[in-house]
């Protein structure tokens, strides 16, 4: 074979396969975000059901895990019972709140009388806030620490590990 | 889980210097519901609020400069999804309020990142999406060119070819001519368009 000729493929397909090596082992759910680092931006949303004002700037303090779904989002039904669990048991730790993208008032009374609420679900009708914060699709859920700075974005089910190690992010541990 | 979440509780108790109340929110003093406000990362608008015809236009050009974040390479403009819509929607939307094409597209970007632009600024690495192509086209004419210049005589290397191939046919003319004849019932090529037509097959040829 033309030894230039190896060398030019080579010169192409080696960096290509370091490439693809380097891709393989990376979670595909973990978005880097470019909000990760700042400051969340501030919204105040209704709560579904109730109409209580919720402000997100009011929360600072405490790590706050701001969780965006709907419920015709499928992954979303287990990912619903992970964050009602452990809201329950980190009681006034840790702020949970749900941003329901792009819902029907009356299906999240629902869902959440099928299957329980242990925080506050604000109702994001017309998507604003989702896309002030980049989320492609729901579940996505950012981990705000307590001086307001998101710290960590999860694109996906959150399963109860997950949630321990972004948690963990959130409030400084690691 | 218990556990991990209880070790997380207590870290949480022992680092942070507020006490809030469970789960309770405190009201804020605010009425109603407000989305992020663009200002507080692209300024206050530095444009003309537009309305009619001219918000539209410029609706469909922004909007198309923006990635449907959820389609395959579709602008925000083309996309039928919902995200798209709602892009779409807060578009006009800040348009109206008087932000500037590159104001909207800088709020987009600050949430999504880079990827949202459909056409990548000319700036640090994206100068490569740029070059690329035309070093790629430079590259080739060069290795074309050198190519064809270190190529041997192709005139004479032509007639070596052509001789090689006589001879060839030299050889396998016997065994031709003996396909020719059992095809065509005739060892000349010149009369393989006279061989008879068998004409359609029926079933009952079958037989």
């Amino acid at each position: 074979m033309n030894r230039r000729v190896l060398l030019v493929g080579l010169a192409i397909t080696i960096p290509a396969i370091i490439l693809f090596v380097v891709s393989l082992g990376r979670d595909p759910h973990k978005v880097r975000s470019p909000l990760v680092g700042r400051v969340a931006p501030d919204f105040t949303l209704l709560e579904a059901g109730s109409g209580a004002v919720v402000r997100l700037s009011s929360l600072r303090g405490k790590p706050v895990v701001l969780n965006f779904w709907a419920t015709w989002c499928v992954p979303c039904f287990a990912e619903h019972g992970v964050l009602t669990e452990a809201s329950r048991q980190l009681g006034p730790n840790v702020q949970f709140l749900g941003v329901v993208y792009d819902d029907k008032e009356e299906k999240i009374l629902q869902f959440l009388k099928e299957n329980g609420s242990a925080y506050p679900t604000l109702n994001d009708g017309g998507g604003k806030t989702a896309i002030a914060y980049g989320v492609y699709g729901v579940p996505e859920t950012f981990f705000i620490d307590p001086s307001g700075k998101i710290v960590a974005k999860y694109e996906g089910p959150l399963t109860p590990q997950l949630l321990d190690s972004n948690l963990q992010k959130a409030a400084g541990r690691s | 889980m218990k556990r991990v979440l209880a070790a997380i509780a207590l870290a949480i108790l022992t680092t942070s210097a507020d006490r809030l109340d469970a789960q309770a929110i405190p009201a804020p003093p605010v009425q109603g519901a407000s989305a992020p406000d663009p200002s507080e990362i692209v300024g206050e608008p530095s444009g003309k609020r537009l309305t009619g015809d001219a918000l539209e236009l410029e609706t469909k050009r922004v909007s198309a400069l923006l990635r449907c974040p959820v389609c395959q390479g579709l602008s925000v403009f083309d996309s039928p999804a919902e995200m798209a819509r709602n892009m779409k929607i807060e578009v006009r939307d800040l348009l109206a309020r008087g932000y500037t094409g590159e104001q909207i597209l800088k709020y987009f970007e600050t949430s999504y990142g880079e990827f949202v632009r459909l056409q990548p600024p000319l700036r640090g690495v994206n100068w490569l999406v740029w070059i690329s192509p035309f070093v790629a086209l430079l590259l080739g004419g060069w290795i074309m060119l050198v190519r064809l210049r270190s190529r041997p005589n192709t005139s004479t290397a032509s007639d070596e070819s052509l001789a090689s191939s006589q001879l060839l046919d030299e050889s396998l003319a016997p065994y031709l001519a003996s396909v020719r004849r059992m095809a065509y019932d005739n060892p000349d090529d010149s009369k393989m368009s006279a061989a008879p037509n068998p004409g359609p097959v029926t079933m009952g040829d079958q037989k």
